[in-house]
């Protein structure tokens, strides 16, 4: 599953541009599944018959958009000045590398040097509106034989294993998610699934209400990555949840409150095998289940993340042992929910 | 290895200001080829020597720094992250950057710099930058695992590889000032066999982002006639001003007029660059140039000195960008200027 995340967090798809993501998936599970296609919005949806029948519908989802930005427009001396694509801080883009358009140049943001600034002018952090992507372009038309208005301009950041089991890569949120989907889908699973693999999660969970409608299901299990807010500078109360506890369990988010009938059981059955888990300690945020609960005639919502440092930065950071407690626990999922 | 294989190798090596004994042997072994002999002195300089044959030759020394800017390591907290000070760094640049810390022993540990993700932010708080003192660096492991390998006062560097640009730009941690020692390198390989009239000195200094030390011994040691500080200046980026009094990127070198770029020596650079069409750009320096030459000038008897600069966009950040047109063309320069100098000005 690690090199799945390796190859998926290479990939690029801003919400809207999710192509190449979506036809490495296809690609990766068309021979293991019984039914795949896509909608007009570019969600791929795959079924996969298990052992046995379940009385309960299941959907399984993750979304396979990362946020970024698009080029608004382009200046008399070649710089990319750019629109934001879901929520990113200004503070963490400055000296980022960046790569953009669909030649995927490379390129850089970042400040006039600190000899050029006052003390004061060090203390307010500049916004995306005064910075722009460099591609070492001298011109307007220069830059436009690479990149044109309207394009995707992506993180440029590897895939590196550091520190303890660490992870660090763009877009671990959630392309995490969809290699533990795919992981899934290639092994033998006891009951009937659906899989759903969603569009413009990061704009407003859009795809997720179009999965919904079109799988309608009984039991939404949505597969996430979460903020954990582990660090030392933060109260132990506000850190939503922490690395090296496993999966992050939902209560209650931004758009959904999930049902208990439904998490209880699971997590005792978690316990006994002794999956590690937690709960998410925040109620801000939202995922899929937001919008496939709500869908049609609604259903029981479970969210499972993994808890993930500096998530809708250039490095988001997961810790390995995180990421196969969360598998066990969505395969437990799996199997649990078509007896209930 | 070619120009600008070499031109990688030394910038994507590490060697924060007191810690330049790893890159030291990388520019030793890039220099060798081109002196009589290199040495690597006690504080890390890199040092060679070209003769002229002549007796009486005056001696020129050729000046570009090998540290780069970076942090120190402070504290390491109970839960395994690092606290750290940095040396000639704008803190709005390093929230979710990516660092290297490097041990005494052993290879460079990666850590990113924590930042709040936006769902627990607070309304306004993306417009304050966070003091560097605030600030925590994550290298992925718990406390007792970091004491194995890191300690406070280990030094840490910005992290990634030279990047591609368009065109022959290139962006890296380290253009300043190691891409000048690639300055001289080009202009010695001009130069070749052909004869000249003086004899070259060629440091590659430790020390410059804390205040010239290295080369101020050398200049001690070694007793040139003249130095030419080899260094980078700010060129023009989207984002300055008038104000800031940048330089063209891609202008060609940047030679300064000043007190510690003396007139008498600018003029003939420019003489040279204008005689041998070479693109060049004039820059005041009223007083402090920044650069080694204001260390060595007043070494013992006093040497005359002249600031070269090469043109590079966003200094002091991770991803300092140059155009290779303006590395060759301030080789170039220093090449014609050696074959074109006697020793007199």
């Amino acid at each position: 599953m690690k090199e799945l995340l390796k190859k998926l967090t290479d990939l690029d798809g801003l919400a809207g541009y999710e192509d190449e993501v979506r036809e490495f998936i296809e690609n990766e599970i068309k021979d293991h599944v019984d039914e795949m296609f896509t909608d007009p919005m570019g969600n791929l949806y795959a079924f996969k018959k298990g052992a046995k029948r379940r009385e309960k519908k299941l959907l399984v989802s993750a979304h396979m958009d990362e946020v970024g930005f698009l080029v608004h427009s382009i200046t008399e001396d070649g710089m990319l000045k750019l629109s934001q694509v879901g929520g990113i801080d200004p503070r963490v883009l400055v000296g980022r590398r960046m790569k953009a358009g669909h030649k995927k140049v490379n390129g850089i943001i970042s400040i006039k040097a600190i000899h050029l600034t006052t003390p004061e002018e060090r203390k307010v952090a500049p916004q995306l509106a005064s910075l722009y992507v460099d591609i070492g372009s001298s011109s307007k038309k220069q830059t436009e034989e690479y990149v044109r208005v309207g394009d995707p301009v992506y993180f440029n950041s590897d895939f590196i294993e550091f520190g303890d089991n660490r992870i660090k890569a763009k877009a671990i949120d959630d392309r995490l998610g969809c290699a533990m989907m795919i992981e899934i889908i290639k092994g033998d699973i006891e009951y009937d699934t659906w899989f759903g693999f969603s569009v413009q999660e990061e704009i407003g969970i859009r795809g997720a209400r179009v999965l919904g409608n079109r799988v309608n299901p009984d039991i939404s299990l949505v597969l996430e990555g979460t903020t954990a807010a582990d660090l030392p500078n933060v109260a132990v109360h506000a850190q939503a949840c922490a690395q090296g506890k496993g999966g992050v369990i939902s209560l209650i988010d931004g758009k959904t409150v999930y049902d208990r009938e439904i998490r209880e059981p699971i997590l005792k059955k978690a316990d006994e095998e002794g999956i590690k888990w937690q709960y998410k300690t925040a109620g801000t945020g939202a995922n899929d289940n937001g919008a496939i609960h709500i869908a049609k005639d609604g259903c029981m919502a479970f969210g499972l993340s993994a808890p993930l440092r500096y998530i809708h930065s250039a490095a988001n950071v997961l810790y390995w042992p995180d990421a196969e407690e969360m598998l066990k626990m969505a395969k437990l999922f799996i199997k649990e929910s078509g007896a209930l | 290895m070619t120009f600008q294989e070499k031109l990688k190798k030394l910038v994507n090596a590490y060697g924060v200001s007191g810690d330049e004994f790893r890159v030291a042997e990388i520019a030793a072994e890039i220099l060798k080829p081109y002196v009589d002999k290199v040495e690597i002195d006690k504080l890390g300089n890199v040092v060679g020597y070209k003769s002229c044959g002549k007796p009486n030759a005056k001696k020129l020394m050729l000046d570009a720094h090998l540290d780069q800017i970076g942090f120190l390591v402070t504290d390491i907290t109970k839960e395994g992250f690092l606290r750290f000070m940095a040396m000639g760094v704008d803190p709005r640049m390093l929230l979710g950057s990516e660092l290297n810390v490097i041990p005494k022993n052993g290879e460079p540990i990666y850590g990113v710099v924590c930042s709040t993700p936006p769902h627990l932010q607070k309304p306004g708080d993306n417009k304050k930058s966070v003091p560097i003192d605030q600030m925590l660096l994550d290298v992925g492991m718990p406390y007792e695992m970091v004491i194995e390998k890191i300690e406070v006062g280990d030094y840490i560097a910005f992290a990634n590889d030279a990047l591609d640009l368009l065109g022959d730009c290139i962006s890296s941690k380290s253009m300043d000032d190691r891409a000048c020692f690639m300055t001289i390198i080009h202009a010695l390989e001009l130069l070749g066999d052909t004869e000249i009239d003086c004899d070259l000195i060629i440091v590659g200094s430790t020390k410059e982002e804390v205040g010239g030390h290295g080369a101020m011994a050398r200049a001690y040691i070694d007793k040139p006639d003249y130095a030419i500080a080899i260094d980078v200046g700010h060129a023009k980026t989207a984002d300055s001003t008038p104000m800031d009094r940048t330089q063209d990127f891609g202008g060609g070198p940047i030679i300064g007029f000043g007190a510690n770029s003396i007139p008498k020596f600018a003029r003939r650079a420019v003489e040279v660059a204008r005689a041998k069409e070479i693109p060049y750009q004039i820059e005041a320096i009223p007083a402090a140039s920044g650069t080694n030459a204001w260390a060595i000038q007043i070494v013992e008897d006093g040497v005359s000195t002249l600031v070269i600069s090469l043109p590079l966009r966003y200094m002091h950040s991770p991803v300092e960008m140059l155009t290779l047109s303006d590395v060759y063309n301030v080789g170039k320069l220093l090449c014609e200027f050696i074959k074109s100098f006697d020793g007199q000005l």
